[in-house]
Protein backbone atom coordinates (compact mmCIF):
# COMPACT_ATOMS: atom_id res chain seq x y z
CA UNK A 1 0.00 0.00 0.00
CA UNK A 2 1.45 3.32 -1.05
CA UNK A 3 -1.03 5.69 0.52
CA UNK A 4 -4.21 5.54 2.51
CA UNK A 5 -6.99 8.02 3.20
CA UNK A 6 -9.39 6.93 5.95
CA UNK A 7 -12.64 8.54 6.97
CA UNK A 8 -11.38 11.98 6.06
CA UNK A 9 -13.44 15.10 6.69
CA UNK A 10 -12.30 18.54 5.68
CA UNK A 11 -14.20 21.76 6.09
CA UNK A 12 -13.31 25.34 5.14
CA UNK A 13 -15.39 27.70 7.27
CA UNK A 14 -18.94 26.80 6.27
CA UNK A 15 -17.93 24.80 3.26
CA UNK A 16 -17.68 21.03 3.65
CA UNK A 17 -14.90 20.16 1.16
CA UNK A 18 -14.62 16.42 1.85
CA UNK A 19 -16.86 14.08 3.82
CA UNK A 20 -16.10 10.49 4.72
CA UNK A 21 -13.47 9.96 2.06
CA UNK A 22 -11.71 6.58 1.94
CA UNK A 23 -9.07 5.80 -0.63
CA UNK A 24 -6.23 3.32 -0.96
CA UNK A 25 -3.48 3.95 -3.45
CA UNK A 26 -1.45 1.01 -4.67
CA UNK A 27 2.06 1.29 -6.04
CA UNK A 28 2.46 1.42 -9.81
CA UNK A 29 -0.87 2.89 -10.76
CA UNK A 30 -2.04 5.88 -12.69
CA UNK A 31 -5.16 7.14 -10.98
CA UNK A 32 -7.50 9.68 -12.51
CA UNK A 33 -9.10 11.88 -9.87
CA UNK A 34 -12.22 13.08 -11.62
CA UNK A 35 -14.88 15.52 -10.72
CA UNK A 36 -16.38 18.89 -11.51
CA UNK A 37 -14.95 22.10 -10.12
CA UNK A 38 -15.51 22.26 -6.38
CA UNK A 39 -15.85 18.48 -5.99
CA UNK A 40 -12.88 18.36 -3.61
CA UNK A 41 -10.12 17.17 -5.94
CA UNK A 42 -7.59 19.82 -4.94
CA UNK A 43 -8.37 19.40 -1.24
CA UNK A 44 -7.78 15.65 -1.49
CA UNK A 45 -4.48 16.14 -3.33
CA UNK A 46 -3.32 18.72 -0.78
CA UNK A 47 -4.16 16.34 2.06
CA UNK A 48 -2.13 13.60 0.38
CA UNK A 49 0.70 16.08 -0.11
CA UNK A 50 0.60 17.05 3.57
CA UNK A 51 -0.21 20.67 2.75
CA UNK A 52 -3.49 20.41 4.61
CA UNK A 53 -4.44 18.40 7.67
CA UNK A 54 -7.78 16.62 7.88
CA UNK A 55 -10.34 17.74 10.48
CA UNK A 56 -11.12 14.11 11.07
CA UNK A 57 -9.72 10.84 9.77
CA UNK A 58 -6.26 9.82 8.67
CA UNK A 59 -3.95 10.29 5.71
CA UNK A 60 -0.83 8.15 5.35
CA UNK A 61 1.82 7.90 2.68
CA UNK A 62 4.17 4.90 2.97
CA UNK A 63 2.78 4.40 6.46
CA UNK A 64 3.59 7.90 7.65
CA UNK A 65 1.87 11.26 7.83
CA UNK A 66 2.63 12.87 4.42
CA UNK A 67 4.77 15.61 5.99
CA UNK A 68 7.22 12.99 7.24
CA UNK A 69 7.82 11.64 3.73
CA UNK A 70 7.93 14.82 1.67
CA UNK A 71 10.99 13.53 -0.14
CA UNK A 72 8.85 10.70 -1.53
CA UNK A 73 6.11 12.82 -2.97
CA UNK A 74 5.74 15.44 -5.63
CA UNK A 75 2.83 17.87 -5.67
CA UNK A 76 2.16 19.96 -8.73
CA UNK A 77 -0.33 22.68 -7.81
CA UNK A 78 -2.81 24.03 -10.29
CA UNK A 79 -1.71 27.60 -9.68
CA UNK A 80 1.76 28.60 -10.72
CA UNK A 81 3.78 29.75 -7.70
CA UNK A 82 6.85 30.81 -9.70
CA UNK A 83 7.84 34.42 -10.46
CA UNK A 84 7.57 35.58 -14.08
CA UNK A 85 11.29 36.31 -14.41
CA UNK A 86 12.31 32.73 -13.54
CA UNK A 87 13.65 30.59 -16.38
CA UNK A 88 13.35 26.79 -16.39
CA UNK A 89 17.00 26.71 -15.34
CA UNK A 90 16.23 28.83 -12.30
CA UNK A 91 13.44 26.43 -11.36
CA UNK A 92 15.76 23.46 -11.73
CA UNK A 93 18.37 25.12 -9.51
CA UNK A 94 15.81 25.92 -6.84
CA UNK A 95 14.28 22.44 -6.94
CA UNK A 96 17.61 20.68 -6.69
CA UNK A 97 18.46 22.81 -3.66
CA UNK A 98 15.17 21.80 -2.03
CA UNK A 99 15.05 18.17 -3.09
CA UNK A 100 18.13 15.96 -3.31
CA UNK A 101 16.25 13.55 -5.61
CA UNK A 102 15.99 16.18 -8.37
CA UNK A 103 17.64 14.72 -11.46
CA UNK A 104 19.15 17.37 -13.77
CA UNK A 105 19.72 14.92 -16.60
CA UNK A 106 16.13 13.88 -16.55
CA UNK A 107 14.98 17.48 -16.32
CA UNK A 108 16.87 18.44 -19.49
CA UNK A 109 15.61 15.34 -21.26
CA UNK A 110 12.03 16.24 -20.36
CA UNK A 111 12.50 19.86 -21.42
CA UNK A 112 13.79 18.71 -24.80
CA UNK A 113 11.11 16.05 -25.17
CA UNK A 114 8.30 18.50 -24.44
CA UNK A 115 10.03 21.23 -26.45
CA UNK A 116 10.00 23.84 -23.73
CA UNK A 117 11.70 27.12 -24.65
CA UNK A 118 14.46 28.42 -22.36
CA UNK A 119 12.90 31.86 -21.80
CA UNK A 120 11.54 33.25 -18.52
CA UNK A 121 8.12 31.86 -17.57
CA UNK A 122 6.57 35.30 -18.03
CA UNK A 123 7.39 35.13 -21.73
CA UNK A 124 5.91 31.69 -22.29
CA UNK A 125 2.43 30.72 -23.43
CA UNK A 126 0.22 28.98 -20.89
CA UNK A 127 0.87 25.65 -22.56
CA UNK A 128 4.64 26.12 -22.56
CA UNK A 129 4.53 27.10 -18.92
CA UNK A 130 2.48 24.01 -18.08
CA UNK A 131 5.06 21.85 -19.87
CA UNK A 132 7.95 23.54 -18.01
CA UNK A 133 6.22 22.98 -14.66
CA UNK A 134 5.58 19.34 -15.47
CA UNK A 135 9.22 18.86 -16.43
CA UNK A 136 10.24 20.23 -13.04
CA UNK A 137 7.75 17.96 -11.27
CA UNK A 138 8.67 14.77 -13.12
CA UNK A 139 12.41 15.36 -12.79
CA UNK A 140 12.18 14.32 -9.16
CA UNK A 141 12.44 10.64 -8.30
CA UNK A 142 9.53 10.18 -5.96
CA UNK A 143 7.07 7.41 -5.24
CA UNK A 144 3.90 9.47 -5.43
CA UNK A 145 3.19 12.22 -7.97
CA UNK A 146 0.17 14.37 -7.24
CA UNK A 147 -0.70 16.44 -10.29
CA UNK A 148 -3.51 18.94 -9.97
CA UNK A 149 -5.13 19.70 -13.32
CA UNK A 150 -1.96 19.56 -15.43
CA UNK A 151 -4.08 19.68 -18.60
CA UNK A 152 -6.49 22.47 -17.75
CA UNK A 153 -6.78 25.55 -19.92
CA UNK A 154 -3.87 24.82 -22.25
CA UNK A 155 -3.60 24.22 -25.97
CA UNK A 156 -4.06 20.87 -27.67
CA UNK A 157 -0.41 20.40 -28.61
CA UNK A 158 0.74 21.07 -25.06
CA UNK A 159 -1.84 18.64 -23.69
CA UNK A 160 -0.64 16.00 -26.11
CA UNK A 161 3.02 16.56 -25.20
CA UNK A 162 2.19 16.36 -21.51
CA UNK A 163 0.29 13.10 -21.93
CA UNK A 164 3.14 11.63 -23.93
CA UNK A 165 5.67 12.74 -21.34
CA UNK A 166 3.56 11.17 -18.60
CA UNK A 167 3.50 7.83 -20.39
CA UNK A 168 7.20 8.06 -21.05
CA UNK A 169 8.22 9.06 -17.55
CA UNK A 170 5.90 6.87 -15.60
CA UNK A 171 8.10 4.16 -14.22
CA UNK A 172 7.24 1.13 -12.23
CA UNK A 173 7.08 1.81 -8.51
CA UNK A 174 5.73 5.30 -9.04
CA UNK A 175 2.09 6.15 -8.63
CA UNK A 176 0.56 9.13 -10.35
CA UNK A 177 -2.65 10.75 -9.21
CA UNK A 178 -3.85 13.18 -11.82
CA UNK A 179 -6.90 15.35 -11.31
CA UNK A 180 -8.75 16.58 -14.34
CA UNK A 181 -12.16 17.58 -15.55
CA UNK A 182 -11.09 17.04 -19.16
CA UNK A 183 -11.42 13.32 -19.10
CA UNK A 184 -11.45 12.26 -22.73
CA UNK A 185 -7.84 12.82 -23.71
CA UNK A 186 -6.38 11.47 -20.51
CA UNK A 187 -8.50 8.39 -20.00
CA UNK A 188 -6.23 5.99 -21.90
CA UNK A 189 -3.58 6.73 -19.31
CA UNK A 190 -5.51 5.68 -16.24
CA UNK A 191 -5.45 2.32 -14.53
CA UNK A 192 -8.15 3.48 -12.25
CA UNK A 193 -10.64 6.32 -11.97
CA UNK A 194 -11.88 7.86 -8.74
CA UNK A 195 -14.96 10.02 -9.15
CA UNK A 196 -15.54 12.76 -6.60
CA UNK A 197 -18.83 14.54 -6.23
CA UNK A 198 -19.56 17.15 -3.60
CA UNK A 199 -16.75 15.95 -1.37
CA UNK A 200 -17.53 12.26 -1.57
CA UNK A 201 -16.07 9.38 -3.56
CA UNK A 202 -19.04 8.24 -5.64
CA UNK A 203 -17.21 5.64 -7.71
CA UNK A 204 -13.77 4.05 -7.65
CA UNK A 205 -13.18 1.65 -10.54
CA UNK A 206 -10.59 0.00 -12.75
CA UNK A 207 -11.05 1.66 -16.13
CA UNK A 208 -10.58 -1.45 -18.26
CA UNK A 209 -13.30 -3.11 -16.17
CA UNK A 210 -15.59 -0.16 -16.93
CA UNK A 211 -14.82 -0.57 -20.63
CA UNK A 212 -15.52 -4.29 -20.33
CA UNK A 213 -19.01 -3.30 -19.22
CA UNK A 214 -19.27 -1.16 -22.33
CA UNK A 215 -18.64 2.20 -20.71
CA UNK A 216 -15.81 4.60 -21.31
CA UNK A 217 -14.55 6.83 -18.52
CA UNK A 218 -16.15 9.81 -20.26
CA UNK A 219 -19.55 8.11 -20.32
CA UNK A 220 -19.19 7.04 -16.71
CA UNK A 221 -18.20 10.61 -15.80
CA UNK A 222 -21.42 11.94 -17.30
CA UNK A 223 -23.49 9.21 -15.70
CA UNK A 224 -22.03 9.41 -12.22
CA UNK A 225 -21.50 13.13 -11.91
CA UNK A 226 -24.57 14.49 -13.68
CA UNK B 1 0.62 -0.81 -39.05
CA UNK B 2 -2.63 0.82 -38.11
CA UNK B 3 -3.42 0.97 -34.40
CA UNK B 4 -7.01 1.91 -33.85
CA UNK B 5 -7.74 2.70 -30.26
CA UNK B 6 -10.99 4.19 -29.08
CA UNK B 7 -11.58 4.37 -25.31
CA UNK B 8 -15.31 4.24 -25.98
CA UNK B 9 -15.06 0.88 -27.77
CA UNK B 10 -14.34 -1.60 -25.01
CA UNK B 11 -11.15 -2.56 -23.17
CA UNK B 12 -8.06 -0.98 -24.71
CA UNK B 13 -5.92 -4.12 -24.23
CA UNK B 14 -8.44 -6.06 -26.33
CA UNK B 15 -8.29 -3.39 -29.05
CA UNK B 16 -4.49 -3.67 -29.20
CA UNK B 17 -4.77 -7.46 -29.55
CA UNK B 18 -7.37 -7.02 -32.30
CA UNK B 19 -5.20 -4.44 -34.11
CA UNK B 20 -2.36 -6.97 -34.29
CA UNK B 21 -4.70 -9.67 -35.61
CA UNK B 22 -6.20 -7.29 -38.17
CA UNK B 23 -2.68 -6.26 -39.23
CA UNK B 24 -1.78 -9.91 -39.82
CA UNK B 25 -5.00 -10.66 -41.67
CA UNK B 26 -4.53 -7.64 -43.93
CA UNK B 27 -0.87 -8.24 -44.50
CA UNK B 28 0.35 -4.96 -43.02
CA UNK B 29 2.06 -7.10 -40.36
CA UNK B 30 3.99 -10.26 -41.30
CA UNK B 31 5.10 -13.32 -39.40
CA UNK B 32 8.54 -12.64 -37.93
CA UNK B 33 7.90 -8.90 -37.67
CA UNK B 34 9.03 -7.07 -34.57
CA UNK B 35 6.42 -5.19 -32.57
CA UNK B 36 7.30 -1.85 -31.00
CA UNK B 37 8.26 -2.10 -27.33
CA UNK B 38 5.43 -1.76 -24.84
CA UNK B 39 6.75 1.61 -23.76
CA UNK B 40 7.03 3.02 -27.26
CA UNK B 41 3.59 1.73 -28.20
CA UNK B 42 2.12 3.18 -24.99
CA UNK B 43 3.62 6.54 -25.89
CA UNK B 44 2.33 6.40 -29.45
CA UNK B 45 -1.18 5.51 -28.33
CA UNK B 46 -1.14 7.71 -25.19
CA UNK B 47 -2.20 4.75 -23.09
CA UNK B 48 -1.02 3.22 -19.86
CA UNK B 49 2.06 0.97 -20.34
CA UNK B 50 0.35 -1.66 -18.12
CA UNK B 51 -2.43 -1.92 -20.68
CA UNK B 52 0.02 -2.56 -23.51
CA UNK B 53 1.88 -5.15 -21.43
CA UNK B 54 -1.42 -6.88 -20.76
CA UNK B 55 -2.17 -6.93 -24.50
CA UNK B 56 1.26 -8.39 -25.26
CA UNK B 57 0.70 -11.10 -22.65
CA UNK B 58 -2.63 -11.97 -24.24
CA UNK B 59 -1.02 -12.15 -27.69
CA UNK B 60 1.66 -14.45 -26.37
CA UNK B 61 -0.92 -16.70 -24.69
CA UNK B 62 -2.79 -16.95 -27.97
CA UNK B 63 0.40 -18.08 -29.66
CA UNK B 64 0.61 -15.03 -31.92
CA UNK B 65 3.75 -13.44 -30.53
CA UNK B 66 6.84 -14.52 -28.68
CA UNK B 67 9.21 -12.56 -26.50
CA UNK B 68 12.85 -12.95 -27.38
CA UNK B 69 14.79 -12.11 -24.33
CA UNK B 70 16.58 -8.80 -24.58
CA UNK B 71 15.36 -8.30 -28.13
CA UNK B 72 11.66 -7.59 -27.88
CA UNK B 73 8.32 -8.99 -28.97
CA UNK B 74 8.01 -10.66 -32.37
CA UNK B 75 5.18 -12.16 -34.38
CA UNK B 76 5.83 -15.90 -34.41
CA UNK B 77 7.01 -17.29 -37.74
CA UNK B 78 4.55 -20.16 -37.54
CA UNK B 79 1.50 -18.02 -36.76
CA UNK B 80 -1.55 -19.24 -38.67
CA UNK B 81 -2.53 -16.13 -40.62
CA UNK B 82 -5.17 -17.99 -42.62
CA UNK B 83 -6.93 -19.06 -39.42
CA UNK B 84 -6.87 -15.51 -38.07
CA UNK B 85 -8.26 -14.20 -41.34
CA UNK B 86 -10.95 -16.86 -41.26
CA UNK B 87 -11.95 -15.89 -37.71
CA UNK B 88 -12.08 -12.20 -38.56
CA UNK B 89 -14.22 -12.70 -41.66
CA UNK B 90 -16.59 -14.91 -39.69
CA UNK B 91 -16.89 -12.25 -37.01
CA UNK B 92 -17.62 -9.65 -39.70
CA UNK B 93 -20.22 -11.99 -41.24
CA UNK B 94 -21.78 -12.46 -37.82
CA UNK B 95 -22.02 -8.69 -37.35
CA UNK B 96 -23.60 -8.35 -40.79
CA UNK B 97 -26.14 -11.05 -40.02
CA UNK B 98 -27.04 -9.46 -36.69
CA UNK B 99 -27.51 -6.10 -38.39
CA UNK B 100 -29.72 -7.67 -41.06
CA UNK B 101 -31.83 -9.43 -38.42
CA UNK B 102 -32.13 -6.23 -36.43
CA UNK B 103 -33.54 -4.67 -39.60
CA UNK B 104 -36.07 -7.50 -39.80
CA UNK B 105 -34.52 -9.31 -42.79
CA UNK B 106 -34.53 -13.07 -43.10
CA UNK B 107 -31.26 -14.95 -43.65
CA UNK B 108 -32.17 -15.42 -47.33
CA UNK B 109 -32.85 -11.73 -47.77
CA UNK B 110 -29.59 -10.86 -46.06
CA UNK B 111 -27.70 -13.23 -48.35
CA UNK B 112 -29.43 -11.80 -51.42
CA UNK B 113 -28.51 -8.25 -50.39
CA UNK B 114 -24.89 -9.32 -50.02
CA UNK B 115 -24.91 -10.92 -53.47
CA UNK B 116 -26.48 -7.88 -55.04
CA UNK B 117 -23.83 -5.61 -53.54
CA UNK B 118 -21.12 -7.97 -54.78
CA UNK B 119 -22.51 -8.00 -58.30
CA UNK B 120 -22.94 -4.24 -58.29
CA UNK B 121 -19.31 -3.95 -57.23
CA UNK B 122 -18.16 -6.11 -60.14
CA UNK B 123 -19.85 -4.24 -62.97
Amino acid sequence: MLAKVEGVEKRYLKNQALSGVNLKLKAEQVVGLLGLNGAGKTTLLKLLAGLLLPDRGRVEVLGWPPRRVRGQLVYLPEQDPWPAWATPRDLARLMSALFPDFDHGRFHELMAFMEVPKRPLGQMSRGQKARARLAVALARKARLYLLDEPLAGIDLISRDRILKALVREWRSQATIVLSTHEVGEAEGLFDRAVFLKEGRVVLDAEVEALRQQGKSVVETFKEVLA
Amino acid sequence: MNWRINPEAGPIFRQIVDSVKAGLARGTLSPGAKLPSARVLAETLRVNPNTVIRAFEALEREGITETRRGLGTYIREEVDVAAIRETLIRQAAQRYLEEARALGLSSDEALRALEEVMHAGKS
